[in-house]
């Protein structure tokens, strides 16, 4: 392995399934593009007819990488059906979970999946390309095997709480399973210490912690760069110029609305669970942003659309409506017809609009002006909408800049558990309906659950990858990915690693393979693992 | 020197997390000191779509040597047994798996999709899952019972929702540094060096087990197997001996055994009752009893066990063991 000569593949996509996206080219600009989920297990036809808490199981498994944030909604749409009692110890173990995996996926996704992108061939004569092929390259960069391993510690906390990571199912109805002991906390402390010394502060941002914190603006952020060789030649500093050096900042706008569920429910301000008060109670906001507005989030503005996927047609509707999924005979790329059916993906939309999920929403809505005071209150990608708008830059930016605070956080939260105070308060089951949301590291994910008899009568669970790489809609709108891809310009057809960074910039958790086909003669260019 | 293809059926991808948390050695390592070469894997290959295409048909043809076909998801077959419900490489998938798996030096399915079929194939099944050489308990699966790969073994199955890390690297670093003799496959052709020890052996908690003391959620101390439905006595699987992400267990941090290294996981197929609770009869008797035990021998001696605990407690005895600290 591991040779210049394989340096220069645009290559990587990355985990859980497979997606097609069928791209059409004019004069090297992407005209038309149309993304395809290519697998299907019906995880929520599973549940049907199940035990109410078959979700605690299930859903973790629908994705190893956002196990946690599953398993978040899934115990968050227990307590508000069954109407729970949560201790402040469960609020802070849960919100410990969510975050350490969300940290976890930072370095993980950056080294392992986006990085390597930025030494492909296409960028050889830019300046920094030299020292971005030392540091980022896949396996052999100075970076890559530092940032991938110190992934693995975040989820060592995880695992002192629920057991292992991934696929635990420590978070259930009126709390969790765990009650930790002293040595648990004293331990998870010592395990960010050592992630924040070994790679967070030396490597990744040159810098401590409480100087990055300071960063309010854009121009703050350029300011930052420069301030020092540190931080200038730390990782993130790095990406940051070769970014702007490579155009990183130039393509992948999208859709243009943002939409972010928000997490983290604060320990104090959701001991009694319900669906309307959760927007107040979370720490990171939600929200919808329409690219001038905000609105407030509300889970009724949701509804699915199945026209052009490979379900039984039924109405858009909310999930709580919607019935359970009926498979229909799908196509391989080549033969689907995109004015009909052609992906597994459901797409959903928010007010009638397709919308942006991830890091790059979540970060929006930590800007609002309006944000209580226990929010995060974070004005930096406001200001940076403002002035650059969204790009595959923007999106990794966001994804990137959240490593610092969830560090604060989640020691603050392991100060704050209360070893004297109760951890799980048992709750009586009975029939009803649940709505429980987070924000996976890739973005917001929602499950919706109605119990009736004390079975599972549905269960639909919509991820961030749904809303990403989703198809058209009833009213032919194409989904974010599919809009972020329209107007790229590719350099080499042969090898229109711009695509992939697009795709990628969203971090859909799907393989994906580009096949990018000429406009005019529909002759087939090329065809790309992501 | 080992050749290893990985490749994603119906997967979460949660073996491929697993696998990324490995130390000692870590991923790279592996790569790197130990001479297990990936041919291509779905997250960390470099190698894209038509390159991958081209990969698959010299390794049909025979120009491209792999010696292990790792698979991770189960196998879908639906709609109808055509597997369209998985295509890859635009072809489904489980047509590239019967191909690949005719060349292979060794096939290792891990985690429970690849080794049983996993959640995907619970009733309905509405992917039409399977497992390579298993659905569930049932032999067989995709490959068949008389499946054995040009090495000579049948499907080595790695599994555990998701499998450890180790599971996973030492059996290649096995086949990699010709140790392939020293690796004895179980009835369920599970490695016996990792599935002959319960998930019991090892559990803080076991004392409590002999002395029939309940646990329970959000509690320090007590066996989970009374009331929560923990599965340590009849899983086999050595996670209360290495442990996960290095530092705990399920058990060990209060959360019962699923179960997920057996091939009926997850167990009694998620009906009602069945989760979060051990099932019994008339009240008080679990239906599922430690391996190992008849039903009635195992309620005798428990029940001596639970009657003889309750009598010295009355008695005053000091019961010192069975309390836990914060």
């Amino acid at each position: 392995m591991s040779t210049v000569k394989e340096l220069n593949i645009s290559p990587v996509g990355r985990v859980e399934g497979d997606l097609d996206v069928k791209v059409y080219m004019e004069n090297g600009v992407v005209t038309r593009a149309h993304t395809q989920a290519a697998m299907f297990r019906g995880f929520e036809k599973i549940m049907e007819g199940k035990d109410p808490q078959s979700g605690l199981i299930v859903t973790p498994r629908i994705c190893g990488i956002c196990g946690g944030s599953h398993l978040y909604c899934a115990s968050s749409a227990l307590d508000t059906a069954w109407q729970t009692k949560l201790s402040p110890n469960a609020l802070l173990l849960r919100a410990i979970g969510q975050a350490t995996e969300t940290i976890q996926s930072i370095p993980r996704w950056f080294y392992a999946i986006f990085a390597t992108d930025l030494a492909n061939k296409k960028f050889a004569n830019k300046p920094l390309y030299a020292e971005v092929v030392k540091r980022f390259a896949a396996y052999v960069g100075t970076s890559f095997q530092k940032g991938v391993t110190a992934s693995g510690r975040p989820v060592e906390v995880y695992a002192l709480f629920g057991g292992q990571w991934p696929h635990s199912s420590y978070m259930v109805p009126g709390g969790v399973m765990c009650a930790p002991t002293l040595k648990d906390i004293t331990r998870a402390h010592a395990i960010m210490n050592f992630f924040r010394n070994d790679w967070l502060e030396p490597v990744w941002l040159g810098c401590s912690i409480e100087r990055y914190l300071k960063i309010k603006s854009w121009d703050d952020l350029m300011a930052w760069v420069e301030e020092n060789e540190s931080q200038r030649n730390s990782d993130l500093g790095l990406f940051v110029r070769a970014s702007m050096e490579f155009g990183l900042d130039k393509f992948g706008q999208g859709v243009g609305k943002f939409l972010a569920f928000g997490t983290y429910l604060h320990k104090d301000l959701y001991n009694t669970p319900t669906i309307e008060g959760r927007n107040q109670a979370l720490i990171s906001s939600s929200g919808f942003f329409d690219g001038t507005n905000y609105h407030t989030f509300d889970h009724f503005k949701v509804k699915e659309h199945v026209k052009h996927s490979w379900y039984a047609d039924v109405p858009a509707e909310h999930p709580w409506k919607e019935p359970m999924p009926t498979p229909m005979q799908s196509q391989n790329l080549t033969d689907t017809n995109f004015d009909g059916k052609y992906s597994w993906s459901k797409a959903p939309r928010y007010d009638g609009y397709a919308a942006e999920a991830g890091p790059l929403s979540r970060v929006i809505m930590n800007a609002n002006p309006n944000n209580l005071s226990h929010q995060i209150q974070d004005p930096l990608f406001g200001d940076i909408m403002a002035k650059m708008g969204p790009s595959v830059f923007t999106r990794t930016l966001a994804r990137v800049h959240e490593a610092p605070r969830l560090y604060e956080m989640i020691n603050q939260w392991l100060s704050e558990i209360r070893l004297d105070d109760e951890f799980y308060i048992k709750p009586e089951e009975r029939d009803g309906m649940g709505f429980g949301a987070t924000e996976a590291a890739r973005g917001a994910l929602a499950h919706w659950i109605e119990i009736k008899d004390g079975v599972i009568k549905n269960y639909q669970v919509m991820a961030p990858t749904t809303w990403n790489v989703g198809p058209n809609d009833e009213q032919k709108n194409p989904g974010p990915i599919e809009a972020a891809l329209e107007g790229t310009e590719i350099e080499d057809p042969h090898d229109p690693v711009e695509v992939g960074m697009v795709a990628r910039s969203f971090d859909s958790c799907l393989v994906c393979t580009v096949h990018a086909h000429d406009a005019k003669t529909n002759e087939q260019l090329a065809k790309f693992k992501l | 020197m080992a050749n290893v293809l990985w490749l994603q059926g119906g997967a979460c991808s949660g073996n491929t997390m697993s696998f990324l948390n490995a130390e000692e050695p870590t991923v790279v390592e592996l790569i790197t000191d130990f001479g297990v070469n990936i041919l291509w894997h779905p997250s960390i290959g470099l190698e894209i779509g038509q390159q991958v295409e081209h990969l698959l048909h010299d390794i049909l043809n025979g120009k491209v040597q792999m010696d292990i076909l790792v698979y991770e998801g189960s196998i879908i077959q639906g709609p109808n047994g055509t597997g369209t419900m998985n295509y890859f490489c635009d072809r489904p998938m489980q047509d590239w798996v019967r191909e690949l798996s005719a060349v292979a030096g060794y096939v290792v399915a891990i985690g429970d999709c690849a080794t049983w079929g996993g959640i995907p194939a619970v009733a309905p099944n509405p992917s039409e899952s399977t497992g390579m050489q298993f659905l569930k308990e049932q032999k067989g699966g995709f490959l068949g019972a008389n499946y054995t790969s040009k090495g000579g073994l049948p499907v080595i199955n790695i599994p555990g929702c998701p499998a450890h890390p180790d599971w996973i690297s030492q059996i290649l670093v096995a086949i990699a540094t010709g140790r392939i003799g020293d690796v004895l496959i179980d009835e369920f052709h599970r490695p016996k060096t990792f599935f002959t020890d319960f998930v019991q052996t090892g559990c803080p908690n076991a004392i409590s087990f002999a002395q029939k003391v309940d646990g329970g959620f959000g509690k320090r101390g007590g066996c989970l197997f009374y009331e929560v439905g923990c599965r340590g006595p009849m899983t086999r699987a050595s996670c209360n001996r290495i442990l996960w992400n290095r530092q705990s267990s399920k058990t060990r941090a209060n959360h019962p055994c699923l179960g997920c290294t057996e091939p009926g996981f997850p167990h009694h197929d998620l009906k009602k009752g069945s989760v979060f609770k051990t099932l019994k009869y008339l009240g008080f008797l679990p239906q599922d009893v430690p391996t190992g035990h008849s039903r009635l021998g195992y309620y005798t001696r428990a029940g001596v066990e639970k009657v003889m605990g309750k009598m010295e407690k009355m008695l005053g005895v000091d019961q010192e063991h069975f309390e836990t600290s914060k």
